[in-house]
């Protein structure tokens, strides 16, 4: 009677245990908020972008620009310096504002510093290569007008098992030609992050 | 023998277990505790070996095979980390001490049944959370790696995260001078002043001439520190150069020891003396006394930067009186329920010795450390002209031989930058004699 009582505890054991170890994929929705270690994620880049966005449309330096010049403005990214505690990734929200611009037909984007590179080896390459007919010529790429640059910065308040982080992303566009900054946008998070006592 | 065979009032016949069990119990207590005969110090000599004698895919091979997991799996992290950082992988170095960060943090947090564990078995049932020491280490080999990748900005990261993590951890240890991680603050001021924050770099080299002057780690105060404190105060420009970083021989090992301690409730067939199982600290010698970097434009010879041993052995002696308190404790649990199982044993004499048995073969030391932290780091600065550079290190020996050299060709020192170079030289552990 034990032995038999023995085996099944065995064998209940060895299923919660064997069926704990194959890895578990569940695909979620992407505005789902998870946060699993309080650092920087995707939820964060989300409200950036977001908030980024709606201002960034909503400012008048487009109208202005076009009231002035007559044509839609053309902006290349710079860079966004991560003045912070945490590795971050400020590509995800600078690609979101990337694509409103573009979507919105009210922006042109050029092709960044790092991107162009690839682009001109493929224009060299075309001269050598390709038809007189569909040769790109060097020379005919189209220069911005503003500079998008920012930052990110931290303040972090740490107790013995508490944090309280604080982000602040400053998002600016300056002028090429004479240094201006025609638009500034801001976001601020603020995040209480208890670590767990016991594990 | 004779073999007990018992039928059960159902009729059917049970396997004869009667006289067998106990003596199977004995067998497995005795394999298991074989088995795990080998401390961790030993177990990873081959690893150390292979690092030694500049065969670094083999250590990373030798580490692989270790298979550092569990409770060890920090250990892993941060020696693979190491050993890609030798290797000059140093994206993938990051990846991995970022992996040992990740798990420090998550193992702050208290497990009660890891406690329990190594209240009723041993120290080394609880998952390694890397030592003081060790923790504020990792964040100056993830600096130097960014700044050898030429990602000042991610350097920074580390130099803040540091910032945070020094803070809790000279909470968490108050008058343990030497976590002041004047080394790393003094590598995290140069950080700073290379990503145009120089107050910031201001008041971490003052932290870091503080912390040198608080360790009093028996070196003194880097002058080339003292040197650029009082440059970036005046709020003179950084001169172009060759920074050398040289891991120097490995740091501490601890091996196991026995000592016999008074049982606090002798008597009722407890013994009177316990015999503990405790780490001993070892100090191992530094091959190299000094670097000497040249270029056709001069030459400069290192300073100590960090003594790894000397804080190790300081933060060995204050954890080792708590550690010999546990381990007491642990042998007054052990000792009871031992009694117990004897008393519930009656007059089975297998039983009763596989419980002493128990008591005693579990009684390990934990000798775990990061073991392929150097012994000591050397760093040398070279102010160069911008241009391409052909640098040598000549490593000496502390009878002023050469004991090694390593050629950089190609260096470009741009205008106002400094460029990092590595190194590392290690005694084989067989070579590496005791140091105390």
């Amino acid at each position: 009677m034990l032995n038999k009582q023995l085996w099944w505890v065995v064998a209940l054991v060895a299923i919660g245990t064997l069926s704990g170890c194959a890895t578990e994929v569940k695909r979620v929705g992407v505005e789902q908020v998870k946060d699993l270690s309080g650092n920087w994620n995707d939820t964060d880049s989300r409200l950036v972008s977001e908030e980024m966005i709606r201002d960034s449309m909503a400012g008048g330096w487009m109208d202005r620009h076009q009231g002035k010049t007559g044509k839609v403005p053309t902006v290349i990214v710079g860079g966004v310096r991560n003045l912070s505690h945490e590795h971050i990734n400020t590509r995800t929200f600078v690609a979101d504002l990337e694509r409103a611009f573009v979507n919105s037909g009210r922006v042109d984007v050029v092709a960044s510093k790092d991107e162009r590179s690839g682009i001109r080896e493929e224009r060299k390459d075309m001269d050598l290569n390709a038809t007189e007919a569909t040769r790109k010529a060097a020379g005919n790429e189209v220069g911005a007008d503003y500079m998008l640059m920012g930052t990110i910065n931290t303040i972090i308040d740490a107790g013995s098992s508490e944090q309280i982080r604080f982000y602040q992303v400053d998002l600016t566009l300056v002028s090429t030609a004479d240094n201006r900054k025609i638009w500034v946008g801001q976001k601020k998070i603020k995040k209480d992050v208890k670590e767990a006592t016991f594990r | 023998m004779n073999t007990l065979v018992h039928v059960n009032k159902n009729n059917s016949s049970v396997a004869c277990w009667g006289n067998r069990l106990p003596r199977l119990l004995t067998a497995a207590a005795l394999v298991l505790a074989v088995s795990g005969c080998a401390t961790y110090s030993a177990g990873f000599a081959k690893v150390e070996t292979d690092a030694a004698n500049r065969n670094l895919d083999g250590a990373v091979k030798s580490l692989d095979e270790l298979k550092l997991s569990g409770a060890d799996e920090n250990l892993h992290y941060l020696n693979k980390g190491t050993l890609l950082r030798l290797q000059e992988k140093y994206a993938e170095s990051n990846k991995y001490l970022d992996h040992a960060k990740v798990l420090m943090e998550r193992l702050n947090a208290i497990s009660v049944t890891e406690q329990l564990a190594s209240v009723s078995v041993n120290d080394t049932m609880k998952a390694y959370e890397g030592l003081p020491n060790e923790q504020l280490m990792v964040y100056s080999f993830e600096a130097l790696n960014y700044l050898q990748l030429g990602a000042v900005d991610e350097a920074a990261v580390e130099a803040r995260q540091f910032d945070v993590k020094q803070a809790r951890i000279a909470a968490n240890n108050k008058g343990a001078k030497y976590l002041s991680g004047a080394f790393v603050r003094y590598l995290n001021g140069m950080v700073y002043e290379a990503v145009g924050e120089r107050d910031s770099a201001r008041i971490e080299m003052q932290k870091a001439v503080d912390g040198y002057r608080a360790q009093n780690a028996g070196f003194p105060v880097p002058q080339a520190l003292v040197t650029d404190l009082k440059r970036v105060t005046a709020g003179a420009p950084a001169a172009s150069e060759v920074t050398f970083i040289l891991h120097n021989g490995l740091g501490p090992s601890l091996d196991e020891q026995n000592i016999r301690v008074q049982n606090p409730n002798p008597g009722n067939n407890s013994p009177a003396m316990f015999s503990l199982a405790v780490p001993k600290y070892v100090k191992r010698a530094v091959p190299v006394d000094h670097v000497v970097i040249s270029a056709a434009a001069g030459n400069a010879t290192s300073e100590i930067v960090e003594d790894i041993n000397a804080i190790g052995e300081r933060s060995f002696n204050d954890r080792l009186p708590l550690i010999i308190s546990r381990g007491l404790a642990r042998m007054v649990v052990k000792t009871l329920a031992a009694q117990e199982a004897k008393k519930q044993a009656g007059d089975n004499a297998w039983l009763k010795l596989a419980a002493d048995l128990s008591t005693n073969l579990s009684e390990r030391a934990d000798t775990r450390t990061w073991s392929l932290m150097p012994g000591n780091i050397l760093m040398a600065r070279l102010a160069l002209p911008a241009g391409i550079h052909q640098i040598t290190a000549t490593y000496y020996g502390v009878n002023g031989n050469v004991v090694g050299t390593r050629q950089f060709n190609g260096i470009e020192v741009k205008a106002g930058k400094k460029v990092f170079l590595s190194d590392y030289l290690m005694n084989p552990p067989a070579a590496a004699k005791p140091a105390n």
